[in-house]
């Protein structure tokens, strides 16, 4: 079986982020980077499914050189080989349209993407991707069989779950709950570094570079204002004073 | 009926050897020994040839002198094995008395094969000798009812591994081979005195004061029956002996051997010392999978354990009901051994000269099968076991080999170590909080980081709890204050500075832990550090043992000898008299680690209004917290919490602080302290807080434990959160 593992590299979930000053984009100075969580239960179902029924699975990843690193992270969890695509940044549909054009040699049963990179939080890509494939696509799941020829997705839905069935090949994106992704062994690093990944660059692959959304301004959120603490020893004037700030300062009441 | 050789008289007294024992009994004593001490020698030949037939190398004959030292306090002196009183005492009776006896025996076959080299022996010596010989065949008898109370009467928990006895035929056969020895002794002089005093004039007799008072017994037995009794016994006691000398290595008498060689070739390294990993690249597979994966010394140390039970006794996690047992542990390999050596010897005999071997695949894998899997990870490394082990066993090593295979070959271990590791992956933090905010306790203080100035005598390494976890920030906090009222040059490296890997390195993510210490030591030697100050005992340890192997040499300290000293100095002076009862508790990687037992406690006792008690485990025989090897960070779901057992032991002395000199003994007390229910009168404080609060420099003391310490972040649910 032909697997494929889509994969992001973002910052770590507690990195320090800083806005440009013009608010293009982040500093990426000091950042820890690694491979965006929802990307992680896609290789980790990808590893399972191979490890069930055989077969090989492709990394791709889309992104500057330093997304080689998380692509050695899941050869390291036991991906066979990968795909670097570099490009230094893309929007949600060229970054599908991308991934999309490295697929071609490898005619995939089966694509796993997260359900969304934890950096834009756009969503987009898995669904963009399955439409440009023209494969079925079942979203956002957290249980996964390949039964026959088909594919048994569960996907939770408001107070219940749906159990979908595609055809294969179709695309699946990974949520929270799917799996409890491995911890690499030190064999699978040291072996990691001498699996083969493919380079290729974007432009390349006749890839359109002129995105279809565009990020205007970045700006942090607001500081958070510091919290007011009404002191006195009397409990039914501090009741009453905490009433009148939230109805005059706070306008909450 | 003159039997005796008329020489031996009053003023050279003396008596026949071979007494009563006609020939040929000699020439067939002669022959039976030879037997038996040939079984003997067969015994440990093939021995030898198990203990060499399976392990990886390693040196254990290095520094001669230094293991003679330890021969002779260990083996002659005994100095381990006395660490307890009733166990130390009984063993000492045999051993002492069985030593005795046998070079006594010596000395008689001497006196009778070749007299010229003990002119000295009849008269008044030969009185002393049997007075001497009667004492010591006394001791082993005590020594032997000792044994016997204890193993069959008293049955002590340690003798057995949870209800189910460890006792076995072989307990009994040495017990009574021993015994024999010395009962056929008696009455085998008992006999002869009857004779010999009365038929032979021996006044002496006496000397012999319980073969004497045994023979007043046979009063009005006819010398021929008493002889005939004499010849019987005396050959039962010659087959009793040889028994004894044939049965030895294929017994627990083989610790006559086994306890001396393992007590010579001891670890020389420091407590809890463990041999890194040297090439990831290259290697093939790291830990220890298979029992060929142990070294030979490892599997020797099973062979030499005697089931003794001291460890399992001081082991936390046996006594708070998990299922590890350091004696069990030890058992359960030697029994796989025993197992699987015939096998390899076997193929090796098989193989043709110059011919590799080939060697079946392993029945078994050490974790899963030899060993449970909850037993190797329930292990605190709090080397209680390794520092009672009259035979030097090194138990939490082995632990660490075996952990080291299941992290870094299966990667197949707990999801809590497993998010643990990612965090110390991703923020060099064991709870994963952004690397970026290591030095924030800092900046109020106005503490400078060495980026900022390096020209600092001491480098500050606060680590992890110090640096992440709310409670902790407090201590350090109080150290800083400290330090900088004691006008200690010191930086810190904020930012820069790496989690000290302990925790990885004592779970079995050698390769994290590596990664990490190279991390700090680039950092460290980046700036020229000499000196460094540890507020925790973990990185204390793993600064001062481990980084020398990786190109980090540093002076380092623990705070409480810099505080210790800065105190004895003058240059830090506690006013405020403290209230209440305080006690201290031992950190294990401070303690049985480091030696570092009275520097806290002077620190505490130079507290005015100090009243300090000990719980009633402290010292070396201190009762872990149940942080240590990577426990912290590990679901403690199996048998009782050790904090709260722990905590138990502070109540009892009605202590109304709990003192500690870790952060992860702050931690594990505090939630000890929550769990009993006492948070309302009692609390646990670091020593730095207690000496800055005793300073009276500020007006609010130092604030009491509160809940927040930090919780394990769960990253994959949220997005990076713009701070700034």
């Amino acid at each position: 079986m032909n697997i494929v593992a889509c994969v992001k590299q973002v910052p770590d979930t507690e990195a320090f982020i800083k806005v440009k000053p013009d608010g293009s984009g982040i500093e990426e100075g000091n950042i820890k980077w690694v491979m965006n969580p929802y990307d992680e239960y896609g290789v980790e179902e990808a590893l399972k499914l191979k490890e069930a029924k055989g077969g090989e699975v492709t990394v791709v990843s889309l992104g500057p050189a330093r997304a080689m690193e998380t692509i050695r992270t899941a050869l390291a969890m036991g991906a066979d080989k990968g795909v670097h695509i570099t490009i230094d940044d893309a929007d949600a549909y060229n970054t599908a349209a991308a991934l999309a054009a490295a697929m071609k040699d490898i005619n995939p049963d089966i694509v796993f993407c997260g359900q969304r990179a934890i950096d834009d939080d756009s969503g987009q890509v898995g669904s963009v991707l399955a439409e440009l494939l023209g494969m079925p696509q079942v979203t956002i799941i957290t249980g996964f069989e390949v039964d026959g020829d088909k594919v048994k997705a569960v996907k939770p839905i408001e107070g219940a779950q749906l159990v979908v069935e595609s055809a294969m090949p179709c695309v699946v994106t990974a949520q929270k709950g799917l799996n409890e992704p491995r911890y690499a062994s030190l064999p699978g690093i040291m072996k990691a570094k001498k699996k083969p990944v493919d380079v290729k660059d974007a432009a390349a692959l006749g890839l359109s570079v002129e995105p279809k959304a565009k990020i205007v301004r970045m700006t942090p959120p607001p500081e958070r204002a510091p919290g007011k603490i009404i002191e006195g020893d009397d409990p039914a004037a501090k009741a009453s004073e905490l009433v009148k700030l939230l109805r005059e300062e706070a306008k909450v009441i | 009926m003159a039997h005796g050789v008329d020489a031996y008289t009053v003023g050279n007294e003396g008596r026949e050897i071979f007494w009563n024992a006609p020939f040929p009994s000699e020439l067939i004593l002669f022959i039976f020994a030879g037997i038996a001490i040939a079984v003997c020698v067969y015994g440990f030949y093939r021995r030898w040839k198990m203990w060499k037939a399976i392990g990886l190398s390693e040196n254990r004959t290095d520094k001669p002198g230094e293991r003679i030292k330890s021969l002779f306090l260990n083996s002659i002196l005994q100095l381990r094995t006395f660490k307890e009183a009733y166990p130390g005492i009984m063993h000492a009776l045999i051993f002492f008395g069985f030593f005795v006896l046998i070079w006594g025996a010596a000395f008689d076959a001497t006196h009778f094969h070749m007299p010229f080299l003990v002119p000295f022996f009849n008269g008044t010596f030969y009185l002393w000798f049997s007075f001497t010989m009667e004492v010591f065949g006394l001791t082993v008898l005590a020594g032997i009812a000792m044994a016997v109370w204890r193993r069959y009467i008293q049955k002590p928990e340690r003798l057995e591994y949870r209800g189910k006895s460890d006792t076995v035929a072989d307990d009994a056969i040495i017990l009574t081979l021993i015994a024999g020895i010395i009962i056929t002794g008696f009455l085998l002089e008992a006999f002869r005195l009857h004779v010999n005093i009365n038929v032979d004039g021996y006044s002496w007799g006496g000397w012999s004061f319980v073969g004497y008072a045994l023979s007043k017994t046979l009063t009005g037995v006819s010398y021929n029956t008493v002889e005939i009794l004499h010849q019987w016994t005396w050959w039962i006691h010659a087959f009793v002996a040889f028994g004894f000398i044939a049965y030895i290595p294929f017994s627990k008498l083989i610790h006559i051997v086994l306890a001396p060689a393992n007590q010579y070739m001891k670890s020389l390294k420091p407590a809890g010392y463990l041999e890194p990993i040297a090439d990831f690249e290259n290697a093939e597979s790291f830990g220890v999978g298979q029992l060929e994966d142990f070294t030979w010394k490892q599997i020797f140390n099973s062979d030499a354990c005697l089931r003794c039970g001291r460890c399992q006794d001081v082991c936390p996690a046996y006594l708070s009901g998990k299922p590890l047992s350091p004696k069990k542990l030890h058992q359960d390999i030697k029994e796989y051994w025993l197992e699987r050596v015939p096998v390899v010897m076997a193929a090796k005999n098989a193989a043709k000269e110059g011919e590799e071997p080939s060697i079946p695949e392993p029945e078994k894998v050490m974790v899963g099968e030899v060993i449970d899997l909850h037993e190797l990870w329930a292990c605190t490394n709090c080397m209680a076991c390794m520092e009672v082990c009259p035979v030097f066993n090194e138990h939490v090593p082995m632990i660490t080999g075996m952990r080291q295979y299941k992290v870094l070959m299966e990667a197949d271990f707990s999801p809590e170590l497993q998010l643990t590791y990612r965090n110390m992956e991703n923020n060099s933090n064991p709870w994963g909080i952004g690397a970026h905010m290591r030095g924030d306790w800092a900046k109020e203080l106005g503490v400078k980081t060495l980026a900022e100035d390096s020209n600092v005598e001491y480098l500050y390494y606060v680590g992890c709890s110090g640096s992440f976890d709310d409670r902790g920030k407090k201590v350090t906090v109080a150290f800083a204050k400290l330090l900088k009222e004691a006008g200690i040059s010191f930086g810190v490296l904020g930012e820069e500075e790496s989690c000290c890997g302990d925790s990885a390195m004592r779970g079995g993510n050698e390769y994290l832990s590596q990664t990490l210490a190279q991390m700090n030591i680039d950092v460290m030697n980046g700036y020229g550090v000499k000196k460094i100050i540890c507020t925790c005992p973990h990185g204390y340890n793993t600064l001062k043992k481990d980084y020398p192997h990786f190109g980090g040499n540093f002076e380092v300290y623990h705070h409480t000898e810099i505080i210790a000293d800065l105190i004895a100095q003058g240059k830090l002076k506690l006013k405020k008299p403290v209230d209440g009862l305080f006690t201290y508790h031992d950190s294990c990687f401070l303690g049985r680690y480091n030696d570092i037992y009275e520097q806290p406690r002077n620190i505490l006792k130079a507290v005015p209004g100090m009243k300090l008690s000990e719980m009633a485990s402290s010292h070396d025989k201190s009762f872990c917290c149940g942080a240590g090897g990577a426990r912290m960070w590990m679901e403690e779901d199996i048998g009782e919490r050790i904090n709260d057992m722990r905590t138990d032991q502070a109540i009892e002395v009605k202590a109304d602080t709990i003192a500690v000199a870790c952060p992860f003994c702050l931690t594990m007390m505090s939630d000890g302290i929550k769990d009993r229910e006492v948070e309302e009168k009692m609390s646990a404080l670091d020593i730095a807080e207690i000496v800055w609060d005793a300073m009276d420099l500020e007006e609010a003391p130092v604030d009491t434990p509160e809940e927040n310490s930090v919780e394990e972040s769960a990253p994959e649910e949220e997005t990076p959160v713009v701070t700034e």
